[in-house]
Order: C-alpha cells, then structure tokens, then sequence
C-alpha cells in the first residue's frame, strides 16, 4: 500500500508547525479582566414580543366554554406534532397538549423530531399531511426555511399552532393561530440574580453559551449577560465561549477553569448541557469552590443539586403548561375564534430549597425517586 | 483491507440464484417494505400520489450524495466532508444568486464542492494520509467556514427559476427532485459501467497495487473520485437549497451516515471494488421509504430511530452473508 522509506517528512513538520501556531494565542489570556470590551446593548425593561411587537399575555387569557370543548369534540380531529428537538422538555410539551387533546376529543397521529435541522422537518411536515392531519403543532426549526417548508400545510388549511418560533412572512390568524412561549427575557435574568446568589454579590464568572442562531437560546443567554453587567456590579464575566453540540461543553469548561483558575462560576446554556460543565468542574477538583448555573431542569443536574453539589441553580420554564396551550390555540383556530397572537408562560427560579415543588409544578412529571431521596 | 486479497473483477460464482439474490437485496427490501406499509398504513394515505411524490423529494438529496459516495468508496476511499460540503454550497448558492443570477450561483456552488473535492484527493494521495482523516478534518473545517460565512444566519432565496428548477417545480407528474435524481443515476451508471473510468475505478478499490501494475494511473483515480463526490454533495446543496428557499450552514448535517447506509445496502463494497449505483439510489429511496412509513404509523422519535437501525443491519447483513458464501 504505502512506502515508508518514501514517505516525506515535510508534512508531518508542517502539521506541527500549523498545530504550534494555532494554538500560541490561546495561551495568553489575562486573568480577572472582563472578556467583552463592552458590555451588551440590551434592554432588559423591554418585554419580549413576537415579530409583529406583540406583547405576550399570560396562557390563563385562553379558555373555552363547554359548548365550544363540545363542538371541537364533535369534530373528530386529528393532530401532528413536529417538535425540532428531543428531551424532557420537549416530552412534556407533548404530554401538555396531549393531556389537553384528549378532554378536547383531538387525536395525535403523529410525533417527530426533526433533530434540530430543517431539512428533517420539512421532510416531517410532507410526510404527516400525508395523513391528513387538521392540526399540526410544531416548534420550526429555522424560521427563515420553516416559511416554505409549512407552507403546504398552510395551503391545505391545517390550523397551525407554534411554539417559540414563528415563520417568516406569517401572520398570526392568517397563517398560524397564535404562538405560546417562555419568558425568555426573565429567565434570562432570573438566572443572574441565581448567579449573583450563589457568589455573594462579588466574583469572577465564566459564560457558556449557545452559538447559534435560535431565538429562545440567544435571548435567555444575552439577557443573563446584560443582567450581569447591568444589575450586577460586583460580578466580572472573565470568559465567554460558544458551543454547537452539547458534548462539547465538558471540553470548553475544563479549558476555561484552566485558563481561569479564578472562576467561581459557570453560566452555561441549557440544563443538558450544563452536565458537561459539573462533569469539567468535579474533574478540575473544583466542587468545592465553583458553581454552575443555568436553564431548564433534567434528572441528573437535580441529583446533584440535591446532594448539595456543583449545581447551584437553574431556571425553569413550565412545557407542560406550554403545550396545554398550544392544544388551547388550536382550539381557537378549529373554531375560528380570534386568539391572543402571544402567549407566554410563567417560569420558577430553582435551587435545593425548592427543588421538589418546583419539579412537578414545571415538568407535569413526579420527582425522580433518587433525586428525592437525596433532598431528605 | 478486504479488496487486497481479492484481485480483479469478481470470483466466479458457484450458484448463480444466491448472487442474484445478493444484488438484488436492495430492490427486495424495497418492494417488501412498501408492501408492508402499504397494508399498515392504507388508511393513512401512504399510497397516495402526494405521499409518493414526497418520499421522491426526500430521497433526492441523499440520492444524489450517495451516487458521489458509490464512486468514493468504489475506490476504497471514503468522503466524510459530505455533510458539511452540502451546507456551504446552499450559502454559496443564496448568497451568490442574489448578486449575480442564476447560472452563478449554481455555478459557484458547483465549484466550491470541486474545490473541496480537489483538496480532498490531493491531500490523501500526495500527502498519503487516508481519506477517512482528511475529509474528517475537511468536515470540520468547511463546517467552521460555513459558520462564519453568514454569522449563522439563514439566507433567505427568492428566485423563481432556482426554486423550481431544483426544488418546487415539476415536469409533468415528475417532480424536478426526481428528475434530477434520475439524471444523477443515468450519468453515473453509465460512468461506473461503461466508461474506462469506471472500470478503472473498481479496479483500484480492488487491488491498487495490482491497478498500478498494469498502468492504471491510481493516484488520479483516487483524486477524481473524491472530486465527484464532494461535488455531488454540493449539488445536493443546490437541491436542498432551492427546496427549503434558504441556504444554511447546518443543512445536510445529519445526512452522511444516511448517504453511507443507502451505499451499502445498495451493494456497496465498503472497502472498495465492488459498487452499484442504481443500488445506491434504490437505497436512498429505501431509507426515505423507511422513514415516511415509520412517522406515518405514528411512532415517536425513539422507536423510529430503533427500526430504522433494525433494517438497516438486517439489510446489510442479507447482503454480506451471501458475500461470504459466493
């Protein structure tokens, strides 16, 4: 096959060389100076609205008599649900409209996950129309590409009912119902007041964040960081870096508690992601002095939580309630009554203190048993 | 590796009936399940024309990738930077036709993957590392690239010729997806069948020692197919592209085990000396078959990953099996 005694050694050396000199920069990072030259431009007073400058009302606005439960019944209706991800998030969105489609007599036909590209969903969406669906409820992936992919649903009259994202070039009424969300600004900055706790007021943190182009993500991580810099004097954001896939955050914390050993905390994107994080920082032998916060809740971040460990904090919206809403919206679109273009749910701040009440209240699901365990 | 102990061509074959039934295993497996679904799920609209025309979409990108990768790993070599060459020839595209127009902007997303390909073979042949590694490091990097390129963002397509020469339109009850698959096929059937290149090709995924020996030129062999499959990826860009209406960095990121699994169970040799271009189309069809049917019996996520995954090694094992007895 090959011929040793031939081979070259120039590009081995060149290798090297380029190995060399790509990482060199790295290694001169200055500690306790803030890592952004400026801070963010954010209002963090601004209340978040959808593309049309929307304010959200609170999921309670929607309702339905019991003549309107019956007539929906009456229909006979099916339902499609193209969510863009897979998690226990997504499971209790899906176990939140499900609940609600069952007193509503609407049956789920179909459940995918397009696994966050949008080729995949549009794929999704062709598919189950096969199935004639009168409902689709779906999380888009990419606004920008989501507009041509669902447009055949929209032609075939499908109500559609949208969680987070909207589509570019659609209306609410028109196009789609209405959209039902987080509150991703305050989550945001409920997840600062957690990291302010966790130090005291004073220290040095590092932020993980999630680096790509998706709504809910990008405000709750510019939102933590504008409520640091803004409310927070005390608190130095020392380092910053993205990631893409969540296996990559065990990687970036141990660089950046090697680089700055004088982290006292770690903000990091999204629960799944933070177990990364907790891993790099009990590998660093650093449990005892570094904490982690961040959002949405997973069972094994609340063990860890509960056995008083390197997870301090973390935010959680309420799924559940989410998708009983978007079951809601769809509702109003069957019926063709006017809806509320945007609604947004509640979210609770969560650490050890509340930990067992706030399980329930945010995923619909009972405490896992290890975890509760663990709290006594 | 497993050509080196083979020489050319095929050894002669003791029953007849069992090759037969190895190459055409992908064929079965594609009429055995359409049957399947079509009694499962015939009151679900799976033999509707809409729904037909829909796994021919699906399948079209994936398609046109995996007749690229028949030539790769027909060579014994293999092209993992196809899922990111798919998503930068869809930003080189949007981005190109705003400004230029239409030939442009296929012509650049063209030349982007030759470039990619290009640096691929040279890379692996001149440098002697194997291809696996360099286009491993080629993933990675086009994927850095393509980030860069729009700050992440989707670029938004509004043309109509674009949209529906590659994406929307359709001749007759023929979908251009589907046309273009098929001229995808057509062209590297022939090319795999008829020309000295394809012949050549084998011949070095069999043996390339041997291929040497008798003065086949292996080192060019090996830069062209890597060329032909990292272009058939951007191609599959320009479908995707037109298709969705946005070029993006992420699109065709999931899609290269997909692209090997439709190679494979199309017959394949992984290991080079062996390929089939019509079995590698018949398999992307099988794949997207598999994965319309599956959503459309209404399984979650979880479970469609499972099946999927069944078939696949089921396939596959069919056909290596019968291999060994041959």
């Amino acid at each position: 096959m090959s011929h040793p005694n031939q081979r070259p050694r120039w590009p081995m050396l060149l290798a090297l060389t380029a190995v060399i000199g790509l990482l060199v920069p790295f290694q001169g990072a200055s500690a306790a100076e803030p890592f952004f030259s400026a801070p963010i431009d954010f209002d963090l007073e601004a209340a978040e609205t959808d593309p049309y400058g929307n304010p959200a009302v609170p999921t309670s606005t929607l309702s339905l008599s019991e003549d309107e439960v019956a007539k929906v019944r009456a229909g006979g209706y099916k339902s499609a649900h193209l969510w863009a991800g897979a998690g226990e998030w997504y499971n209790a969105i899906d176990a939140g409209a499900t609940a609600r489609f069952e007193e509503l007599g609407i049956e789920v036909i179909a459940r995918t996950d397009a696994q966050f590209d949008p080729a995949i969903q549009a794929n999704d969406v062709e598919t189950t129309l096969a199935a004639s669906p009168d409902v689709i409820l779906s999380l888009i992936v990419d606004p920008v590409s989501g507009a041509q992919a669902f447009r055949a649903a929209v032609d075939r009259g499908v109500v559609l009912s949208l969680a987070d994202n909207g589509a570019e070039g659609y209306k609410p009424g028109k196009e789609y119902v209405g959209i039902a969300t987080g509150n991703h600004f305050g989550m945001g900055i409920a997840a600062a007041e957690l990291t302010a706790q966790a130090l005291g007021g004073n220290g040095e943190v590092g932020m993980i964040f999630h680096d790509a182009d998706f709504f809910v993500t990008n405000n709750r991580d510019n939102s933590w960081r504008a409520a640091i810099e803004q409310n927070h004097p005390g608190i130095t954001i020392v380092d910053a870096q993205g990631f893409t896939a969540e296996p990559a955050t065990f990687d970036i914390a141990s660089a950046m508690l090697q680089r700055h050993p004088e982290i006292d905390a770690i903000y990091v994107a999204w629960d799944v992601a933070a177990e990364g994080v907790v891993e790099a920082v009990r590998a660093a032998g650093r449990a005892a002095d570094v904490k982690v916060i961040s959002h949405d809740l997973g069972a094994a971040n609340a063990l860890d939580m509960a056995e008083g460990g390197i997870y301090y904090g973390t935010v959680a919206d309420k799924p559940f309630e989410v998708g009983q809403a978007l079951a809601n919206l769809a509702a109003y679109g069957l019926l063709g009554k006017e809806a509320p273009p945007f609604v947004a749910v509640g979210l609770i701040s969560v650490t050890r203190d509340n930990l067992a009440e706030a399980w329930p209240a945010s995923l619909n699901i009972p405490l896992p048993e290890m975890v509760a365990e663990a709290l006594k | 590796m497993a050509g080196s102990s083979r020489p050319f061509g095929r050894r002669p074959a003791l029953w007849p009936v069992t090759i037969s039934f190895r190459q055409y295993i992908v064929y079965i497996a594609l009429v055995l399940i359409v049957i399947a679904f079509s009694v499962i799920l015939r009151d679900h609209g799976f033999l509707s024309w809409n729904n037909i025309a829909a796994i021919g979409r699906q399948a079209a990108p994936i398609a046109v990738m995996a007749v690229g990768m028949t030539f790769a790993l027909a060579a014994a070599e293999i092209d993992l930077s196809v899922g990111s060459t798919v998503g930068i020839s869809s930003l080189v595209a949007a981005n190109v036709l705003v400004l230029y127009g239409f030939t442009a902007g296929v012509a650049a997303a063209l030349a982007v993957g030759i470039l990619i390909g290009l640096f691929n073979g040279i890379v692996t042949v001149k440098v002697r590392i194997p291809s696996f590694i360099v286009t491993l490091g080629t993933l990675g990097i086009v994927a850095g690239i393509a980030r860069n390129m729009n700050n992440l963002q989707s670029v938004p397509i509004r043309h109509d010729l674009f949209s529906s020469a590659f994406g929307t339109g359709s001749v007759g009850p023929l979908t251009s997806l589907f046309i273009w698959t098929l001229i995808a096929l057509g062209i590297g059937h022939f090319a795999m069948r008829h020309l000295r290149f394809g012949r050549h090709t084998l011949a070095t995924g069999a043996d390339r020692e041997a291929a040497r020996a008798v003065g086949i030129n292996t080192d060019r062999i090996r830069i062209k197919v890597l060329v032909i499959s990292a272009t058939a990826a951007a191609f599959a860009g320009v479908l995707l592209a037109s298709r969705l209406a946005v070029g993006r960095h992420n699109l065709g990121e999931n899609d290269l085990l997909t692209v090997i699994a439709a190679v494979v169970i199309g017959g394949t040799n992984l290991f080079g000396g062996r390929a089939s271009v019509p079995g590698a189309v018949a398999g992307a069809i099988l794949m997207a078959t598999l994965n319309n049917g599956l959503i459309l019996m209404g399984l979650d996520a979880a479970d469609q990953f499972i099946a999927r995954g069944v078939i696949i090694i089921v396939a596959v094992a069919l056909s290596m099996r019968e291999r060994r007895d041959a």
